[in-house]
């Protein structure tokens, strides 16, 4: 147990085989800006996730995915065929010595390798699956997609509109069932490493990504195991066993302001209604029978929280949206603006903490902004060093150095399409 | 099976001890992770501002607080409880020398509420070196909107997350729950547990600062960099999409009706062949032949009428029966379930045990949930309910803090167990 330098990195010198398909290429990233060495095996062609968009400039390619950038960043690129024997064999000699092997393969008879039968013959590897229902199963097979999995496995359908007639269940965009799942799998995965410390000993891991959507619903959680109450879905806000007031209103400069998040303390109360009455609105706010918090209670339908509702509405529709953000949430009202990703990322707060960072590109002589750390780790900081790498841009390397190849048995590899 | 586990294996997070000062989803969240792989997770309660999580609908038993709540019992299983008033000088000092014997404090309150009670990392760090101090808040420990609040959804609609669900031109649908509340406990978790591996491996403790609407700004990787990289705002171009496709791009890609009144099913032709498939399937070679639909790029100029088609065609079917002869074909197709389907009819859920029977004291016999990480040999456990209200105080400042029953009773009488 020897102490890692200073400014180390929690997964500094591990390395993880990265096999995994598109959703879970988010897993791996999170990894790697913990410092592990992540290694992204893809087939020579290129793998799935360098042709999704949206692209650099509106034009696909494999260099040009911003899909590619954002979820494999930090990473190195492996390109290896390991359907074939002699690629697979490679890759069993990396995974001999890592840490960590990522894979999604559903359990058919066409994966390229049974990861229990892995994880059996490398004593100290942890070889976390993560596929689409897990292991075992009936629908261990099935044909899947991120929206296929935000429906079946229930966020979908708290998700949609109580004000549009016959409106669908909605899937909130940009793979969240893959992201669900990586955040299950990689505390798994590093409990695992933690644990190992003290045993020597790796495991398999079974992650699914069904069952991390499941339940990652909030209260339809338990009213379902304890009531077998379905909630009814409403715009904007959380579904419910009953129907509630909506929280989103609009703004003098068109925009919106979601209220909820109302003070809870009469001081906070009073300071918000000073704000509204600044400018001569909301008179009846300052009925005192509001100054009972129960009053003001939401989700019950009644009449002293809907008057409330038109003053506060009346106020909104009154007032610019920053001012109205900035005024309540300095009276103490968690209230917000309903922003586009862009228009978040122009706010100078998440500047100030330094959250956005600066990726250099330099094969485009460019650099480009991607949003950065999850978390600040006082004494480990998270850390993206490089943009993600181009295809195969460290097969050489990595041949050379961890497999001991020479330059002609290089060479003979990718004249038969086995590595690029 | 071929890999056999010793069955006494503890949890991986066995021996680790959590001070956790979390409330209503966020935190809990988190913590409950880390008991389910094995920490020993204290929850610090105080009565006079208690979880009002305590109080939170469904009361499966009857209206009964602070012990009969469905949905703190829920958040919070293999927990413990004790009641503690942080303010009250005695209890203060029980709290200090709690840190002593733990290695993780959690919390999820405003940003200086801890310092407010002379207990910031600095000072947490002078009593426990290498103690880990997670705090998990709306806007994080620095910048100018440091004290500013979050909930949920104020979170979701700051980070960009509410705007991207919904049909463009309407309001947006957003969120029916408060996924930041999950998702910043699932970050909180992965972040405790890589500090706890560095700090297996160097002694060394940390602060690690998170902020929910940094936990959802994370998720909005591509269409960030469309704006930072392209210039593109995302609303310009017809987004958000309802559940038709962004990236990659499908078609057809979206939900259908199907029979029985408010029921559907998500249908995601991710490939030519899967969208021939459909047609064969369906009898409709006419769809296949019609070069309003023959290649991807026209079926997405043609998505309102393919849509249109499609719907008709599904609206006579059972939603089930159809997503098992579209799965049959190798489509992925699946019905929009709520959660009450996920507990009572979905067959993948039921193979791998997702519920599981439980006592509690208050609540009786009731269903808790599974684990979508099953570690082979050191597996995460679900044995014990939440915890009732301060039920683990003669266990904490008894056997823990070494307190005899005397003094016990002399800090609660004055007012030092909150």
């Amino acid at each position: 147990m020897s102490a890692p330098p200073a400014e180390a990195t929690p997964l500094d010198g591990l390395r993880v085989l990265d096999l995994s398909d598109p959703f879970g290429q988010y897993a791996g990233k999170l990894l790697a800006n913990l410092g592990a060495d992540v290694i992204k095996i893809e087939p020579p062609e290129g793998d799935a996730g360098r042709r999704i968009g949206p692209f650099l400039d509106d034009l696909p390619g494999p260099e040009r995915s911003l899909f590619w950038w954002y979820y494999n960043a930090d990473k190195r690129s492996l390109a290896l065929d390991i359907a074939g024997d002699d690629g697979l064999d490679l890759f069993l000699q990396l995974a001999a010595e890592a840490d960590i092997v990522l894979e999604t393969a559903q359990p058919t008879a066409d994966r390229p390798f049974d990861p229990l039968l892995l994880a059996d013959a490398c004593p100290r590897l942890i070889v976390l699956s993560l596929t689409p229902f897990g292991q075992d199963g009936p629908w261990a097979d099935w044909a899947w997609s991120d929206a296929v999995a935000l429906a079946l496995g229930g966020p979908m359908g708290s998700c949609g509109y109580d004000n549009l007639e016959g409106a669908p269940p909605i899937r909130p965009t940009e793979h969240h069932a893959g992201h669900i799942a990586a955040y299950y799998a990689v505390f798994g995965a590093i409990a695992a490493l933690y644990e190992r410390e003290v045993s020597g000993l790796g495991q398999h891991i079974d992650a699914s990504v069904h069952e991390a959507c499941a339940f990652t619903i909030e209260s339809s959680a338990p009213w379902a195991l304890y009531e077998r109450h379905p909630l009814l879905r409403q715009t904007g806000r959380h579904a419910g066993p009953q129907p509630t007031e909506p929280w989103q209103y609009p703004t003098a400069d068109g925009r919106l302001i979601n209220i909820f998040g109302m003070p809870r303390s009469e001081a906070a109360w009073l300071r918000l209604v000073q704000l509204i009455q600044r400018d001569g609105l909301g008179a009846e706010l300052s009925d005192p029978q509001l100054l009972d918090g129960r009053n003001r209670q939401l989700g019950l339908k009644q009449e002293t929280a809907l008057r409330m509702l038109d003053q506060l509405a009346e106020f909104i529709a009154a007032n610019a949206a920053e001012e109205i953000y900035h005024g309540a949430q300095q009276a103490g009202a968690a209230w917000s603006i309903i922003r586009t990703p862009d228009e978040a990322a122009e706010d100078p707060h998440w500047t100030e903490r330094g959250f956005f960072i600066e990726v250099e590109h330099l094969e485009h002589g460019r650099t480009a902004t991607y949003p950065g750390a999850p978390y600040i780790l006082s004494r480990t900081p998270w850390r993206q060093q490089r943009r993600a790498p181009l295809l195969g841009e460290h097969t050489v390397e990595l041949l050379k150095d961890e497999l001991g190849l020479d330059p002609e048995q290089i060479a003979a590899l990718a004249a038969a399409g086995i590595v690029a | 099976m071929p890999h056999s586990p010793p069955p006494t294996s503890p949890p991986p997070l066995a021996g680790v001890r959590v001070i956790d000062f979390t409330w209503i989803v966020a935190g809990p969240t988190c913590t409950r992770l880390l008991a389910d792989f094995g920490a020993e997770v204290i929850r610090v309660e105080n009565q006079q501002t208690l979880d009002s999580i305590r109080f939170g609908r469904p009361h499966p038993n009857g209206f009964d607080p602070p012990d009969s709540s469905g949905m703190f019992n829920w958040l919070n299983r293999n927990k413990r409880s004790i009641t503690l008033n942080a303010r009250h000088p005695d209890g203060l000092d029980l709290l200090k020398r709690l840190i002593t014997v733990s290695d993780v404090l959690v919390e999820n309150y405003s940003s200086r509420v801890l310092e407010s009670w002379g207990l910031g990392y600095e000072q947490q760090r002078a009593i426990r070196e290498d103690l880990i101090y997670v705090s998990l808040c709306g806007f994080g420990h620095s910048g100018p909107q440091r004290d500013y609040g979050t909930w949920g959804p104020t979170a979701q609609a700051l980070s960009g997350l509410t705007a991207m669900s919904g049909f463009a031109g309407e309001e947006p649908a957003g969120w029916g729950y408060s996924y930041l509340d999950h998702m910043a406990g699932f970050t909180a978790a992965a972040a405790i547990a890589a500090a706890l591996h560095h700090r297996r491996r160097s002694g060394e403790g940390q602060h690690i600062d998170l902020s929910q609407v940094e936990s959802g700004m994370v998720l909005t990787g591509p269409a960030t960099l469309d704006f930072t990289v392209n210039g593109r705002r995302y609303a310009e171009t017809g987004n958000p999409p309802g559940n038709r496709s962004v990236w990659p791009r499908a078609a057809p890609h979206n939900t259908y009706p199907t029979v029985g009144g408010d029921n559907w099913i998500m249908i995601t032709c991710t490939t030519d062949a899967h969208w021939a498939e459909l047609c064969s399937l369906s009898n409709h070679p006419d769809w296949r032949d019609d070069p309003r639909f023959a290649t991807l790029p026209a079926r997405l100029r043609h998505e309102d009428e393919l849509d249109d088609l499609l719907a008709v065609w599904t609206s006579a079917q059972d939603g089930r029966a159809l997503m098992l002869r579209l799965q049959e074909a190798g489509i992925p197709a699946g019905i929009v379930q709520n959660g009450v389907d996920l507990v009572e009819r979905d067959p993948q859920l039921k193979h791998r045990e997702w519920t599981a029977r439980r006592n509690h004291e208050v609540i009786g016999e009731h269903e808790t949930d599974g684990l979508p990480v099953r570690l082979s040999r050191t597996p995460a456990h679900r044995d014990q309910p939440g915890p009732r209200l301060g039920e683990a105080n003669e266990y904490v400042y008894g056997e823990l803090l070494g307190l005899d029953p005397e003094q016990i009773t002399e800090l609660m009488i004055s007012g030092a167990l909150g």
